[in-house]
C-alpha cells in the first residue's frame, strides 16, 4: 500500500496536479449536484478545460512564451467576461501590442530561408502566442508545448480512470 | 618534404581500395603524419595544411578518424600529381551529394603555386566532404566552438570565399579552376566558414547559415519528442507529424475535460475526499480508520452545500464550505501524491465509498 513513486513536489506534473485538483473541487462545488442537462454539462466541461489550459500555464509561470500567451488570453477573457469596458480596453491595447510585433515578425517568418512556411504557420496556429515567434523559438516553443500537454493528458487521464471507475 | 612523404604514403594507401576497409589502415599512417604535421611550425605557405591543423589540432585529428574524412585527407594532401589520377575518390565517397559547403581549410589546402587546379578541386571536394564530417562531429560532440570562426578570422574567410566562389566548377567533378583566387587565401590561421556555394558570403548569410543550424538541432530534438518521427526524413513531413501530435493531444485535453465535467458529482466529492484519505492512508501505510472517518464529514458537507444551492447563489457563502474542504486537504499530504501513484489501492477504497454512500442513501 506504500506509495513506491515519491515524485518531486516541483516537477511540473504535481505542480499541474494540485492547481487542477483545486480548480475540479472549486467547479464541481459551485455547480448543483444534480446537473446532468447537456447544457449544464457543457457549460462545465468549458470550465473545466479552462481550469486544465490555466493551472497549467500557472505552473509554468511565464518562463515560456506560450504559457504567457496563454495566460494573457485567459485573463483578458475573464476580464471581458466580468466588465466589458475594462476588457476591451485591455484587449485593445494588448491586441495592439501582439499586432505590431507580429507585423515586426512577419518579415522575418516569411522567408527565413528555410522552405516550410505553411507548416510553420500552422503551428503557430496551434502554440498559443505563436504568431510572435520566429521559426527558432516556435520549435522550441513547441517542444516544452508538447511536453506540458503530454503532462496535462497524463494527470488528466489519471483524474478521469479515478472518477469512472 | 614532410607532406610529400606524407603524399607517398597516402598514394600507396589509395591505390589499395576506396573501400572502407582501408579507412582504419589510412587512419594509422594518417595520424601519424598530421602529428608531424601538427608539430612542424606553419612556416611555409604550402604547409597551410598544418597551419590549419595547429589550432584545432585535437579536433581534426578526431576528425580524421572517421573514415570519410580519412579518405578526403588522402585527396587534400598538397601534392598534385599523385591525385589526380585519385580524382574519382570523392565521388566515390558519395559524400559529395550536397553542393558543398567549403570549408575555409580547403583553400588553406590547396595553396601551393605551383599546383594545378585539379587538386585544389579535389582538395575543395574533400575539404568540403571534410566539413561535412566536422558538421556531424559538432553535432554529436557539440564541441561546436572551435568551429565557429572568429570574427577577425571571419573576415578574412568571408574575403577568400568569396575567392573561391570565383572559382568556378562543379564541386563533384574536378574541373580546373585558377590558381590565383586560392594563392591569395594562405595565410588564415583557421578555418571555417561554411559558405554555400553560390550563396552571398557576407555576415549576414553566416549569421543565417547559424540560425538554420540552431533550427536543424531543434528539429531533431522535436523528432525525439514526437514518437514516429525518426523514420520520417524531410523537414516538412516532420513538420506536419509535429502539427497532428499538437493536434491530437489538445483534441485529448478537450475530450478528458468533457469527460471529466460529465462524471457524476455526487460520487466525486467524496472521492476528493477520498483523494485526500488516499494520501493519508498511504502515508500512513493504510489504516482504516483514517479511511473510514472522513468519509462521514464529507456526506454532512455534501448536504449542507444542498441547501445551500438551493437558498443562496452567492460566490462568497459557497466559498466558505469549499475553504474549509480544501484545508482538510491541504492538512493531508498532497493529494497529487495518492494521484499520482495510484494503484490499486485506490481503486479499494473507492469501490470501498461508493458502497457506503449507496447504503446511506
Amino acid at each position: 500500500m506504500n506509495n513506491p513513486h515519491h515524485l518531486n513536489p516541483t516537477s511540473l506534473k504535481s505542480r499541474f496536479t494540485t492547481r487542477f485538483l483545486r480548480a475540479l473541487t472549486k467547479i464541481r462545488a459551485q455547480k448543483p449536484i444534480s446537473s446532468s442537462s447537456p447544457t449544464e454539462i457543457f457549460r462545465r466541461y468549458r470550465r473545466i478545460k479552462v481550469a486544465a489550459d490555466k493551472s497549467m500555464a500557472y505552473s509554468v509561470r511565464s518562463r515560456r512564451i506560450w504559457s504567457k500567451a496563454m495566460l494573457w488570453k485567459l485573463r483578458s477573457r475573464s476580464y471581458r467576461r466580468q466588465d466589458p469596458c475594462s476588457g476591451r480596453r485591455s484587449g485593445k491595447t494588448n491586441q495592439a501590442i501582439m499586432k505590431k510585433s507580429s507585423n515586426e515578425n512577419t518579415t522575418t517568418r516569411r522567408e527565413d530561408g528555410v522552405g516550410f512556411v505553411e507548416e510553420a504557420d500552422e503551428l503557430r496556429q496551434l502554440v498559443p502566442g505563436g504568431e510572435t515567434m520566429n521559426l527558432c523559438n516556435l520549435l522550441d516553443e513547441t517542444a516544452h508545448y508538447i511536453k506540458c500537454l503530454t503532462t496535462q493528458v497524463q494527470v488528466m487521464k489519471k483524474i478521469a480512470d479515478f472518477y469512472s471507475f | 618534404m614532410e607532406s610529400n612523404a606524407g603524399a607517398t604514403e597516402t598514394r600507396s594507401n589509395v591505390t589499395v581500395s576506396d573501400g572502407g576497409e582501408v579507412a582504419a589502415f589510412e587512419s594509422l599512417q594518417f595520424t601519424d603524419e598530421i602529428h608531424r604535421l601538427i608539430s612542424a611550425p606553419a612556416t611555409d605557405n604550402a604547409s597551410s595544411f598544418t597551419a590549419l591543423l595547429e589550432l584545432p589540432a585535437t579536433q581534426v585529428v578526431e576528425l580524421l578518424h572517421s573514415p570519410e574524412s580519412v579518405k578526403l585527407i588522402v585527396a587534400s594532401a598538397p601534392n598534385v600529381e599523385d591525385f589526380k589520377g585519385s580524382f574519382h575518390f570523392p565521388s566515390n565517397t558519395g559524400l559529395i551529394q550536397k553542393d558543398a559547403r567549403f570549408s575555409v581549410f580547403s583553400g588553406e589546402g590547396n595553396n601551393k603555386n605551383d599546383k594545378s587546379n585539379s587538386p585544389e578541386m579535389t582538395s575543395k571536394n574533400s575539404s568540403a566532404n571534410l566539413e561535412k564530417a566536422v558538421k556531424s562531429e559538432p553535432a554529436e560532440t557539440a564541441s561546436s566552438l572551435p568551429l565557429v570562426s572568429d570574427p577577425t578570422v571571419e573576415n578574412r574567410n568571408i574575403k577568400r570565399k568569396d575567392r573561391e566562389k570565383k572559382v568556378k566548377g562543379s564541386t563533384k567533378k574536378s574541373k580546373p579552376a585558377t590558381n590565383e583566387s586560392l594563392e591569395d587565401a594562405e595565410k588564415l590561421p583557421y578555418v571555417h566558414v561554411r559558405a554555400r556555394r553560390g550563396q552571398a558570403t557576407d555576415s549576414h548569410s553566416l549569421a543565417e547559415r547559424a540560425r538554420r543550424e540552431k533550427i536543424n538541432a531543434r528539429m531533431k530534438l522535436l523528432q525525439e519528442l514526437v514518437p514516429g518521427c525518426n523514420k520520417i526524413s524531410g523537414t516538412a513531413l516532420v513538420l506536419d507529424e509535429i502539427i497532428n501530435h499538437v493536434q491530437s493531444l489538445q483534441r485529448q485535453v478537450e475530450f478528458l475535460s468533457m469527460s471529466l465535467a460529465a462524471v457524476n458529482p455526487r460520487i466525486d466529492f467524496n472521492l476528493d475526499s477520498s483523494f485526500t484519505s488516499e494520501s493519508g492512508s498511504t502515508m500512513d501505510g493504510g489504516n482504516f480508520p483514517s479511511l473510514v472517518t472522513p468519509l462521514m464529514w464529507p456526506d454532512v458537507q455534501v448536504n449542507g452545500y444542498r441547501q445551500q444551492f438551493q437558498h443562496q447563489w452567492h460566490f462568497d457563502t459557497l466559498k466558505q464550505p469549499i475553504w474549509g474542504r480544501e484545508e482538510v486537504c491541504n492538512n493531508y499530504v498532497t493529494p497529487e501524491n495518492s494521484l499520482l501513484s495510484y494503484d490499486s489501492s485506490a481503486n479499494s477504497a473507492a469501490t470501498l465509498h461508493a458502497n457506503q454512500l449507496k447504503m446511506e442513501l
